[in-house]
């Protein structure tokens, strides 16, 4: 708030569900700030919290067994505890997963295109579908005239993703939250789309949340990453230093479980053992300790917070880059199992 | 139905499949039992009305030096009051049952009999026969049913047999046509294609393995059948074509609806109208709770 | 285009097999000869009865076997000659009964599945619109406020003129209060409850009215109504008048028409309340949402089309109960139309105008339903392609 570019700036954002085994925590005391023109990617398994924790801030879950603490200023104006109406569209766009349930099929492209230009910028009719036609030409569509008039069933996947994209850009928003934009995109296609998204966000010089399960998909094109595991954050760094000197075990396990350029060819990728833990029991300490190679006894009673020097946190006693945490997994590797009792098969780990 | 549907699914994914499907949806609920209650009473009332101490429905209850000239209101003497020749309207609604009752459970259970067994065959063997009997039902379909139900009771004795037995035949194809549904969804499970490899009869894997499944769906039909058969015998009553002797709650409501009856004493169409509709109700509610009990989607309509 | 064909066939075969089935059923139950000429037809002593007889059964082709009868009578009905009636006054032609009864009943029926639909759209989405969240009934926007006041009017209105002006005073301050909890809600939690509280007794108030609805059998319906808004409140004339002018007729028709749609309409309404409930889980609802549109246009705009299949489905359905209702609903209110018409015919024998009558309801009912089937392809464009 202090800092004019900062435009989204949430603290100790928490949001929990009232079901019929008690609460669930399904986010738990969130806190990241992003400046104007900057890309912050979120990364997380799915049921990590990381989808729940944008469409929560966005106000977009309307249950009144829904429970939203802590703050989350958005140009300077607080978002938590009110209705988030007046912001759909025109200040925040969103982009979501599945293009192909994701837009009307009942309803031509042009029509779902013109709604926000019509109702944030007062277009008329002619307007509109010549502002329409400008934005399906800046995100790549062939022919934009003629698919105005097309219904989303005559336009393959990637298509309606970029179709989408428009319809977010419309209101001319200064934030753009895109949830999983390409999992469920044709491989050949995710990369077009991603690159799309970098491109109109150098153009146009608004912020762009990029939720994603994947850290190759974050990693050269953001500015910051914050990674969640359980709804709580685990590690939040600029991302050339996410990637040069990862602190946390999770954030390592994750990278592990990407394919990557660099590695030798036919080297083992590492999936994480053990499921997501369960937010209305979740487990004691630290969230990720029952999958952790470093868990130590103090990690299953202590509940780490987020730290760290500067703007690299994380919230892990014994950090993957540290002496601490390496003879931790010594430790943990010698003895077969860590404290969690997880069982460590020493060929895995290399 | 809870208000939380938009959650985006979160609420669905934290709770585990048992405890919504399981608990919340497996009950019948109190409102089923308490429709059940209902019909459970109406049955009886119906059943031992000769031997409850009921005023003669058919007496002339005349009082003209007490209360003046009849119909009489709701009193002490008569607790929901008389019709225009002083009978005594619980007692009438309550006989009135027997007639309505037995026309519709008797031509729910004529046309599951028939319909009900058609069906099963023509799905279980489907081919020609099937064929031959689902165009037959169309047919039927497309008749307008109270048309055809007027004309064939208006041609015949308007005896409780011949009514019973005209609904009985309208429900035929209604009930054959799910019937049919039911039977070609349950031919294509493991267990009966399995009775087929293993060389069962026909009529013995039908008997044994068709009928009970199709049975189960099939009850939650009756009991909205007997609902609809009960209110088109009150509309044959209605227009004056149903049973000739003896009151039904059709024709109680047929005398009491005329304007004049209607200005000076309601309570003569609106007892067995009361009656009628809790009735139909508690019917149409039990068979709708059982429905969704044993989620019958596909027979829905 | 070869599916349509074929449906197409179906539905030929279909009539016919109707109109064979009617009209042998019609030959043979009654005696065609006694109905047109009377007691005469019996008197085969008298040569001039017996003349008569002759004349009558070369007239109307009494004397040729049933099937060739049969195709006589289809040719001349596709020709739109529908015989003569069996009537003591002579033998007026079918056609001038149908042509005077059957627009009477067309538009009680029409006047019915059109106040259905009224009813039912609103009412199953504000049964549904709570599953959408509470944003944007704020209680200062008119879109608050005046359907607000719309429904308090009516039924503080309802109340006061149906039980007495005390009950509708505690209506209104009822009302006021509401007003006043919605205005409070946002700030003290027990207005928000009360609110809360308010919302989900209606809920459960308006599923309770639709399913008494649909258990109100028509007859029993017209007579409540009947009694309480024509009898009682005066509101609606008691009589139909064929004389009269064509407004004073159509108000005449609204009794007759409201009781053949409120069951219909429960019935769309819960149909509609189900299927917008699945459709505001969809993704697309959550990205119109996200991309501002405001919550009426949500419903109307994106959630209402994709959810209408169910209803129009049992639409063409219901039009065929309709024709039973029509029967009781014309009979009861004193409507001549096609509904008293077979009745009056089927008590007299008159098969001639009883035939035409089933061949014209099973007629509509088909090419109604075909109608429906094309629908479909006007809502999904999806299902055109």
């Amino acid at each position: 708030m202090n800092n004019p570019d900062v435009l989204l700036d949430v603290s100790d954002y928490s949001v929990g569900f009232r079901t019929e085994r008690g609460l669930a925590q399904v986010v738990d005391k969130v806190s990241f700030q992003i400046e104007r023109g900057k890309t912050l990617g979120i990364v997380g398994e799915s049921g990590s919290g990381k989808s729940v924790l944008n469409r929560s801030l966005m106000g977009l879950i309307s249950s009144n067994r829904q429970i939203e603490s802590g703050s989350a200023f958005f140009a300077g104006d607080q978002l938590v505890g009110r209705d988030r109406q007046d912001f759909w569209g025109k200040r925040i766009g969103m982009i979501f997963q599945d293009p192909m349930t994701s837009l009307n099929p009942v309803m031509r492209i042009g029509r779902q295109l013109f709604e926000p230009l019509k109702q944030h910028l007062s277009m008329n009719k002619e307007q509109a579908s010549q502002r329409a036609i400008e934005l399906l030409t800046q995100v790549g569509i062939p022919e934009p005239a003629r698919r105005l008039r097309q219904y989303p069933h005559e336009l393959s996947g990637g298509m309606r993703q970029r179709v989408m994209i428009a319809i977010a850009l419309a209101g001319e928003p200064e934030l753009l939250i895109a949830d999983e934009p390409t999992t469920a995109l044709d491989v050949t296609v995710q990369k077009y789309i991603l690159d799309l998204l970098k491109d109109l966000q150098t153009e146009i010089g608004m912020s762009v949340i990029l939720i994603t399960h994947d850290l190759g998909v974050a990693r050269g094109r953001t500015d910051e990453i914050m990674v969640m595991y359980g709804g709580r954050m685990m590690e939040l760094a600029p991302s050339e230093e996410l990637f040069s000197d990862m602190s946390h075990p999770y954030t390592e396990a994750l990278f592990s479980a990407i394919p990557r350029v660099d590695q030798p060819k036919h080297t083992r990728l590492t999936p994480i053992a053990g499921a997501p833990p369960d937010p209305v029991e979740p487990p004691s300490g630290c969230r990720f300790s029952p999958r952790c190679v470093y868990a130590q006894q103090d990690c299953t009673i202590n509940l780490p917070e987020a730290d760290g020097p500067g703007d690299h946190k994380f919230a892990c006693f014994y950090p993957v880059n540290t002496d601490d945490g390496r003879s931790a997994r010594a430790a943990n590797i010698e003895n077969g199992q860590t404290a969690t009792g997880l069982k460590i098969q020493t060929a895995g780990v290399s | 139905m809870s208000q939380d549907v938009s959650t985006g699914g979160v609420i669905e994914a934290i709770e585990p499949e048992g405890a919504q499907a399981g608990i919340v949806k497996k009950t019948l609920g109190p409102g089923f039992w308490l429709a059940v209650g209902w019909i459970v009473l109406i049955v009886l009332l119906a059943v031992l009305a000769p031997v409850l101490p009921l005023k003669d429905p058919n007496a002339n209850f005349i009082d003209i030096q007490g209360k003046g000239r009849p119909p009489y209101g709701p009193s002490g003497d008569h607790w929901l009051g008389s019709d225009q020749d002083a009978r005594d309207m619980l007692s009438r609604t309550i006989y009135g049952a027997r007639v309505s009752l037995v026309v519709g459970f008797s031509a729910v259970a004529f046309g599951f009999t028939i319909g009900g067994t058609i069906g099963l065959v023509s799905g279980f063997v489907r081919g020609m026969f099937d064929k031959i009997t689902s165009f037959i039902m169309l047919v039927l379909l497309s008749f307008p049913a109270l048309i055809l139900a007027i004309l064939i009771t208006s041609l015949m004795e308007r005896s409780l047999l011949t009514i019973a037995l005209t609904l009985g035949i309208l429900s035929v194809a209604p009930v054959g046509r799910l019937a049919r549904s039911a039977s070609l969804v349950f031919s294509e499970r493991e267990f009966v294609l399995a009775a087929r490899t293993m060389g069962a009869k026909p009529s013995h894997i039908m008997l044994r393995e068709l009928l009970p499944n199709v049975l189960i769906p099939m009850s939650a039909l009756a009991l909205l059948g007997t609902a609809v058969a009960i209110v088109a015998e009150g509309g044959l009553a209605f227009l004056g074509l149903s049973v000739e002797k003896g009151s039904t709650w059709g024709k109680l409501i047929l005398t009491g609806a005329q304007t004049r009856q209607l200005e000076e004493a309601p309570w003569i169409a609106f007892v067995p109208i009361t009656a009628l509709f809790l009735t139909v109700m508690a019917l149409n509610f039990a068979g709708d709770r059982l429905r969704e009990y044993f989620d019958v989607r596909e027979l829905a309509l | 285009m070869r599916r349509s064909l074929q449906r197409l066939a179906m539905v030929v075969l279909l009539l016919l097999a109707v109109s064979m089935l009617t009209f042998v059923a019609m030959n043979v139950l009654g005696d065609p000869l006694f109905n047109i000429l009377g007691p005469i037809a019996g008197d085969t002593e008298n040569p001039e009865s017996i003349a008569k007889i002759e004349a009558a059964k070369a007239q109307y082709y009494l004397d040729k076997p049933l099937p060739e009868r049969y195709v006589r009578w289809l040719g001349d009905f596709v020709q739109g000659d529908m015989g003569v009636r069996f009537a003591s006054d002579g033998q007026p032609p079918v056609t001038g009964l149908i042509k005077e009864r059957l627009p009477r009943s067309l538009v009680l029926m029409g006047m019915a599945q059109a106040m259905a639909l009224l009813i039912a759209i609103p009412w199953g989405i504000s049964s549904a619109a709570g599953s959408l969240g509470g944003v944007d009934t704020g209680p200062r926007s008119w879109r608050f406020l005046v359907p607000f006041a719309l429904k308090a009017t009516a039924v503080t209105y309802f109340a006061q003129s149906l039980f007495g002006s005390v009950v509708g005073v505690v209506m209104l301050s009822w009302f006021i209060a509401l007003l006043l909890a919605h205005q409070f809600a946002e700030t003290v939690p027990a207005a928000r409850e009360l609110v809360d509280g308010v919302n989900k007794t209606m809920s459960g108030f308006s599923s309770a009215l639709s399913f008494g609805f649909i258990s109100m059998p028509n007859f029993a319906l017209a007579v409540s109504l009947y009694y309480v808004f024509a009898l009682k409140q005066g509101w609606f004339p008691l009589r139909y008048d064929a004389s009269d002018g064509f407004f004073t007729r159509m108000w005449q028709l609204f009794l007759p028409a409201l009781t053949l749609a409120l069951p219909g309409s429960a019935v769309y309404q819960r149909l509609l309340r189900t299927d917008l409930i699945t459709t505001l889980q969809e993704d697309f609802i959550l990205m119109a949402r996200a991309k501002g549109v405001s919550k009426r246009r949500v419903l109307f705009r994106h959630a209402l089309r994709p959810s209408m299949f169910s209803v129009i489905t049992v639409f063409g359905i219901n039009a065929g109960a309709l024709v039973g209702g029509a029967l009781v609903v014309e009979t009861f209110f004193g409507i001549p139309g096609i509904g008293t018409a077979v009745v009056e015919a089927i008590l007299r024998e008159d098969f001639p105008v009883v035939l035409a009558i089933v061949m014209i309801v099973a007629t509509g009912f088909v090419v109604l339903n075909f109608l429906v089937d094309l629908l479909y392809s006007v809502l999904d464009p999806r299902v055109r392609s």
